[in-house]
């Protein structure tokens, strides 16, 4: 944007918004992830079903027709965003009798809570996809990290001191031994990363239920599939105090640190911009005697390294135990970050803001669900159809009319497995 | 896209004919170590003593008017004989090194690994309540999953022949099951499920289709969101629609449909013959997929587009539109593969299909592409899945979550040129800009 600035000092504000740049067109995908989410509900709910149903017989309902698809929508997206961010109401109530503030801040912890896991391994995934590599497999890395950590984080007792940073480092190793075998597969045999990080998730997924299931794991009286509880010196605490009943945890402090490490690998180290190039043009990079090779197991390393800290984290700042389903699914964090990566363009901060909007949806999500019965699976549809639409800048170019601006658009991955 | 694919200097680097030598003799290697686990655990591991029964009566008669007797062998000495075929498989491999048939060699030893396995599992003085094997229920249970899979693999084919990756083939599952089972419960014929299923994905397909070849999104990121997407919304449908109207989801199971005379051959009739109308279909349909792709001239314009896009267009063959066909006819098998899921799995549920599309994509992968090496990799990825699940009744000390990532173990061996080796399509997954 301010390059865009910049370059054309006198533009109108709506010349602004009618022009393509990143910025703008993440703006329009949003808006239009969110007509989508718009049109699934009005389709799917009874009463505004009903509601159209009756203009086969008479126009004369069409008023109320619209009427109560916008108080349907409407309804939704409220709850959504009163349950993830603030609830005006109770906002407008502390701020007057100055009580009930833990409640009135719920909502934007849960949020906070929700994305730290989510900006650590999007941010793995991101430099990954920087480096022109695709990290697929970042949900498996983070299964096998929460696993590391949990089972370090119980069965071994220290002191806080040395027992978190250590629990930490765990998770890291494993997410880091997990990430290993692509990059070094990949580096050594030519084998796609893609299919093997698309693999090992399933195989982290059997080794999980294997883990939480095995004697020396398993929740001591436990026949089902949940491991041992984290000790309290190796969990991460709430940020506010354990009475003040906001789950959002020092997790929040690690991802800060990972942000500033990021911004620092990538745009201040010369490893990092080793990766850069390696990214753009892997010719350019080779002809400039930077090993392949190498640049291809250190990313998988950290970004391996990442994931398994961001499932450390998830654990020791939420539950602080796994069980059989900790991140199984299409709804793993992991998954949630190649999406989110890509909505941040894969730079530091942009993760950041990308993270805690795909956290704001989820967790109003479920405030949604309780309010108004609209399934929270909205929220991962939503964050699909922004994503399509941030991966695909024409279409919203053409959607909107905007004109054209320099340059604008993902960065192509992937060029798929053929050789 | 000015893009040099990594994958191409460090495989170029790798590929001098004595690498594929020494890469026949790694798969010898790991085949013999196979062969020595199955001697010594399987084999020696079981008490001298112990026996494995083998039936092949299957559970319902009605189409069975025969009877086989029980087989009683030895477990111990059954198992170290099938460990020393492996060996003698490895063996011939590792001298011989043939350049054909490896990754066939190695799903042989795969299968005879898997019913090594069976046959230690329920031995007569042992762990398990259950002492006997009945090979027929085994084939007939695994035959559903692998025909699943066939499915799956058959659309990948058809995509990723033409220069397309399907990695939404677990979305195509999911979402031919959801509208196959509406279907099935409200007309009570799974025709019609079979055509809602194969609408519904090949609507997928043109998704991934549009966004992919209009747009030159990447194939992989559409096809990962897409998957995320489908998965989001059968959720929500299911809440939605499924939940408050049961009768739309009735998780009725397809009938049989037993071919006169044939499905009375003992063993293979109640595998091959006895099997729904989805069964017949997916022979069927690999035939008619192997014949396109390889003997019709559409076929050799797919590989041509797959392959070489740019000199394809040069001769006059339009590449966008091939492959969009390509890719909606892939998505409607996958759809149809979903629906066949429903008909034999019951009523949808969310996430049922627990990434099955992608054991697809590994059976595409290990069949190198081929309609053939498809139905090859799905018996033996469909035997191993099948068993993962089904070993739980016998009570054994062994995991299964061991054998639950066998597919996808052997797919990343695959891959990395210790199994075989595999090319796949050289425009797989590339974007094509027209002139």
């Amino acid at each position: 944007m301010s390059d865009v600035a910049a370059a054309q000092p006198r533009r109108s504000l709506w010349a602004r918004y009618t022009t393509s740049s990143p910025i703008v067109v993440t703006f329009y995908a949003l808006v239009l992830g969110l007509i989508v989410g718009a049109v699934i509900i009005s389709t799917t709910t009874p009463a505004v079903l009903d509601a159209w149903r009756a203009l086969f017989h008479s126009w004369n309902g069409l008023p109320h027709a619209i009427n109560i698809t916008f108080d349907n929508v409407g309804a939704a997206y409220r709850a959504m965003f009163t349950g993830s961010i603030v609830d005006p109401q109770t906002f407008w109530h502390s701020l007057l009798s100055g009580k009930g503030w833990p409640n009135t801040l719920t909502p934007i912890s849960e949020t906070f809570t929700y994305a730290t896991p989510l900006i650590i391994v999007s941010i793995g995934v991101g430099i990954a996809f920087q480096t022109g590599l695709f990290n697929i497999g970042a949900n498996g890395q983070a299964v096998i990290g929460g696993i590391a950590g949990a089972a370090f984080g119980s069965m071994v007792h220290m002191p806080t001191v040395l027992h978190l940073p250590l629990t930490l480092a765990a998770g890291i190793a494993g997410g880091m031994i997990c990430g290993a075998v692509p990059g070094l597969l990949k580096a050594y045999t030519g084998a796609h990363e893609v299919i093997v990080t698309l693999m090992f998730n399933y195989v982290t997924y059997a080794f999980l239920l294997f883990a939480v299931l095995s004697t020396p794991f398993q929740q001591p009286g436990q026949q089902n599939d949940i491991g041992r509880t984290m000790d309290p010196s190796a969990i991460l605490a709430p940020l506010f105090g354990t009475t003040s009943g906001l789950r959002v945890s020092y997790g929040v402090v690690v991802a800060a640190l990972v942000v500033v490490f990021a911004w620092w690998l990538i745009d201040r180290s010369s490893l990092g911009f080793d990766f850069r190039v390696t990214g753009a043009n892997p010719s350019a990079a080779r002809a400039s005697g930077i090993n392949a090779k190498t640049i291809i197991v250190t990313v998988f390393l950290i970004s391996g390294g990442l994931a398994g800290l961001a499932g450390v984290v998830q654990v020791a700042s939420t539950t602080h135990y796994i069980d059989g389903g900790f991140l199984i699914g299409e709804a793993g964090i992991g998954f949630t970050a190649i999406t989110v990566a890509l909505l941040g363009r894969n730079r530091p901060f942009g993760i950041v803001w990308a993270s805690l909007l795909f956290a704001a949806l989820g967790v109003g999500g479920r405030n949604m669900q309780a309010i108004t019965g609209i399934p929270l699976d909205l929220a991962t549809v939503i964050q699909s159809a922004i994503v399509l639409f941030v991966a695909t800048p024409v279409l919203v170019k053409e959607i909107f009319r905007l004109r054209n601006a320099p340059t604008i658009g993902v960065q192509l991955a992937t060029t798929g497995w053929g050789t | 896209m000015g893009h040099v694919s990594l994958v191409k200097s460090t495989e170029s680097a790798n590929a001098p004919p004595v690498t594929v030598n020494r890469r026949t003799r790694v798969t010898a290697v790991l085949m013999a170590l196979i062969g020595v686990f199955t001697i010594v655990i399987f084999g020696l591991g079981s008490v001298a003593r112990a026996h494995s029964q083998l039936t092949f009566n299957p559970i319902s008669v009605i189409h069975a008017p025969w009877r086989i007797g029980t087989l009683t062998v030895a477990t111990r000495w059954t198992d170290v004989a099938l460990g020393l075929i492996i060996l003698a498989l490895a063996t011939e491999m590792y001298l011989r090194r043939p350049r054909r048939a490896v990754m066939l060699r190695f799903g042989v030893v795969a299968i005879i690994f898997l019913f090594a396995l069976l046959f230690w599992v329920a031995r007569s003085p042992g762990p398990s309540p259950i002492s006997f094997v009945n090979i027929t229920s085994i084939l007939v249970g695994s035959s559903a999953t692998m025909m699943v899979l066939v499915f799956g693999a058959l659309s990948g084919v058809m995509c990723e022949r033409s220069g397309v990756v399907n990695i939404a083939i677990e979305g195509q599952f999911i979402g031919g099951a959801f509208f196959g089972s509406l279907l099935a419960s409200t007309t009570d014929n799974f025709f019609y499920a079979a055509i809602g299923g194969a609408v519904i994905g090949g609507l997928i397909g043109l998704l991934l289709a549009f966004f992919a070849l209009r747009y030159r999104s990447d194939q992989i990121i559409v096809g990962v969101v897409l998957v995320t997407m489908i998965a989001g919304l059968s959720s929500y449908l299911n809440l939605q629609v499924l939940t408050p109207f049961p009768n739309f989801n009735t998780g009725n199971l397809a009938p049989n449909l037993p071919i006169p005379l044939l499905s009375k051959i003992p063993v293979l009739g109640p595998v091959l013959f006895n099997q729904s109308g989805f069964f017949y279909l997916m022979i069927v349909l690999v035939a008619v997929v192997s014949f396109a792709l390889f003997k019709t001239r559409y076929g050799l314009h797919v590989r041509a587009v797959g392959e070489h896009p740019r000199a394809a267009a040069t001769v006059g063959i339009n590449v966008i539109r091939v492959r969009y066909i390509n890719v909606v006819l892939g998505g409607a098998i996958a759809g149809v593969g979903g629906a066949a899921f429903m008909a034999t799995q019951g009523e949808f549920q969310v996430g049922y299909t627990s990434g099955l599309g992608y054991i697809a994509l590994a059976a595409l992968i290990f069949g190198r592409w081929r309609p053939s090496g498809a139905v090859v990799a799905s018996v033996i990825f469909g035997l191993s899945v099948y068993l993962s699940y089904n070993l739980v009744t016998y009570q054994v000390p062994i995991s299964i979550y061991f054998l639950e990532m066998f597919p996808y173990l052997v797919t990343i061996g695959v891959v990395a040129g210790l199994i075989g080796r595999v090319r796949a399509p050289a425009a797989d997954g590339q974007p094509y800009q027209r002139d």
